[in-house]
């Protein structure tokens, strides 16, 4: 059997993320089915999609490693790298070799190094005119990504996005702000329920996520709402 | 119904005492912190009697208050000077010479961290029976961390972190004592809390530590204790 053509892969890649954008949709799981499908599609190391809160500092909604150290930088990029050019231009920003110069982003650069990143790929969740936050695609082997790739991981966030509106009354002037904050409050209960896993099974925090993220998709629920049962004591994993 | 009131926050902690004069046949309540964690005061008394039974216990180190938080049970002194003789000599005499006849003690404690007391006294002879005593444990469980979590608040080292990542730790490390206590989320999260304040650590040094297998809390037979 010959592999899927890379045309059948993407479209099958945007077929499991609408997929994610049904009637009560769950902004978290669609967001982690785009970051899995970016690392998948384009050799990405780690993938993850940061929000903005009411006060506009970006959060980690979803990410491809559960890992904090991998965390950790996603986080880095988004406050003191090129992350945070993105959020602030609505440009994308493409970094095919770090180190870089330009000295703002000096933490993301050292801690890039220091755990043996060497590119950097920076597109923007945009919602109407509005930057709502960014995807970093960080990867361990440095080079281009195609303008091709480029236009896809775009085209997939932006499919994401709608997932925020979804569903909602676009009139309301607040829904979209609503929807963020829901989606980084539900990532709460979502640590909350690692730490459960990670104890409970002696795991790692990245297992433990997996564990979660498999029992939901098993069970067609939404991360959230398992991750929720297990805080409230109804459901051991 | 009175459990719910409790828990309502926008009730001052001083008015707590109110709650308890009314569902028990009592003359007196006192609510009191105890020991290093949040030092020795009275938070509450519903009269002049009660809180002088609490400051009698400061000052001679003794009392029922004082075992109700050294053994994390109640303490029930049906009659005080028959009970406490023996125990709390110094006490029991100033106390009984104040009118009190029967003392009952609760301890206010949140997982591992023992912080104060209710005290409640009459002057005629009273014993609780079971629906009361197991009422007066649960409005104690709620007393406890509503006077943690307005003490905690107001001391700026143990403020959640402000940086997200620093945030996401302190929420994996709440799950892993909500699984190590079988807490609440609520409650384990002021449990590292209160252990960063009664360390002097911050919250976030705290939670890398739980992560990490550094520190664990476990029920053992004894109570509540930290494992290091």
């Amino acid at each position: 059997m010959t592999p899927p053509s890379r045309e059948l892969t993407l479209v099958r890649m945007f077929a499991r993320l609408t997929d994610t954008l049904v009637d009560d949709v769950d902004l978290i799981d669609t967001l982690q089915v785009l970051v899995e499908n970016c690392a998948e599609a384009f050799g990405i190391t780690v993938a993850g999609v940061l929000l903005a809160d009411g006060a506009g500092q970006l959060e980690v909604a979803a990410s491809t490693s559960e890992d904090n150290r991998a965390v950790e930088v996603l986080q880095v990029a988004a406050d003191d790298g090129p992350g945070a050019t993105t959020f602030r231009t609505g440009e994308a920003v493409l970094v095919p070799a770090i180190p870089v110069e330009a000295s703002e982003w000096g933490p993301f650069t050292r801690m890039a190094e220091a755990k043996g990143y060497a590119a950097v790929f920076i597109l923007p969740m945009r919602l109407r005119s509005e930057t709502v936050g960014i995807l970093i695609l960080l990867r361990t082997t440095q080079g281009r990504l195609s303008d091709d790739d480029v236009e896809a991981a775009q085209a997939m966030a932006d499919v994401a996005t709608v997932g925020i509106l979804h569903g909602r009354a676009l009139r309301e002037s607040d829904a979209v702000v609503r929807q963020l904050e829901r989606a980084l409050n539900s990532r709460v209960v979502i640590e909350q329920a690692k730490g459960v896993i990670a104890h409970t099974r002696s795991v790692s925090m990245d297992e433990a996520f997996r564990i979660l993220r498999d029992h939901a998709r098993s069970n067609r629920l939404s991360v959230s709402v398992v991750a929720a049962e297990i805080a409230e004591r109804r459901l051991v994993l | 119904m009175i459990l719910a009131d409790l828990r309502r926050s926008d009730r001052p902690v001083s008015g707590l005492s109110e709650s308890f004069l009314a569902a028990f046949p009592v003359a007196g309540v006192a609510l009191s912190t105890v020991g290093d964690l949040l030092g020795s005061e009275t938070l509450a008394a519903s009269n002049d009697v009660s809180r002088h039974v609490d400051e009698l216990q400061f000052d001679l180190g003794e009392g029922p208050c004082w075992e109700a938080i050294a053994t994390v049970r109640p303490v029930y002194a049906d009659r005080l000077e028959r009970d406490g003789a023996v125990k709390w000599p110094a006490f029991t005499q100033a106390a009984v010479a104040t009118g009190v006849i029967s003392l009952f003690a609760f301890p206010l404690f949140v997982g591992p961290l023992r912080f104060g007391a209710i005290d409640m006294y009459s002057d005629r002879p009273v014993s609780l029976g079971r629906g009361h005593r197991e009422l007066a444990v649960a409005m104690a469980q709620v007393v406890s961390r509503r006077v943690l979590d307005s003490a905690l608040s107001s001391i700026d080292s143990v403020e959640m972190p402000d940086s997200p990542f620093s945030r996401r730790i302190v929420h994996q490390a709440t799950g892993m004592v909500f699984a190590q206590l079988g807490l609440s989320m609520d409650d384990s999260r002021l449990v590292i809390h209160g252990h960063a304040f009664a360390h002097d650590l911050s919250v976030m040094d705290v939670a890398q530590r739980v992560i990490d297998g550094e520190l664990a809390f476990a029920a053992t037979d004894s109570g509540i204790q930290e494992l290091e």
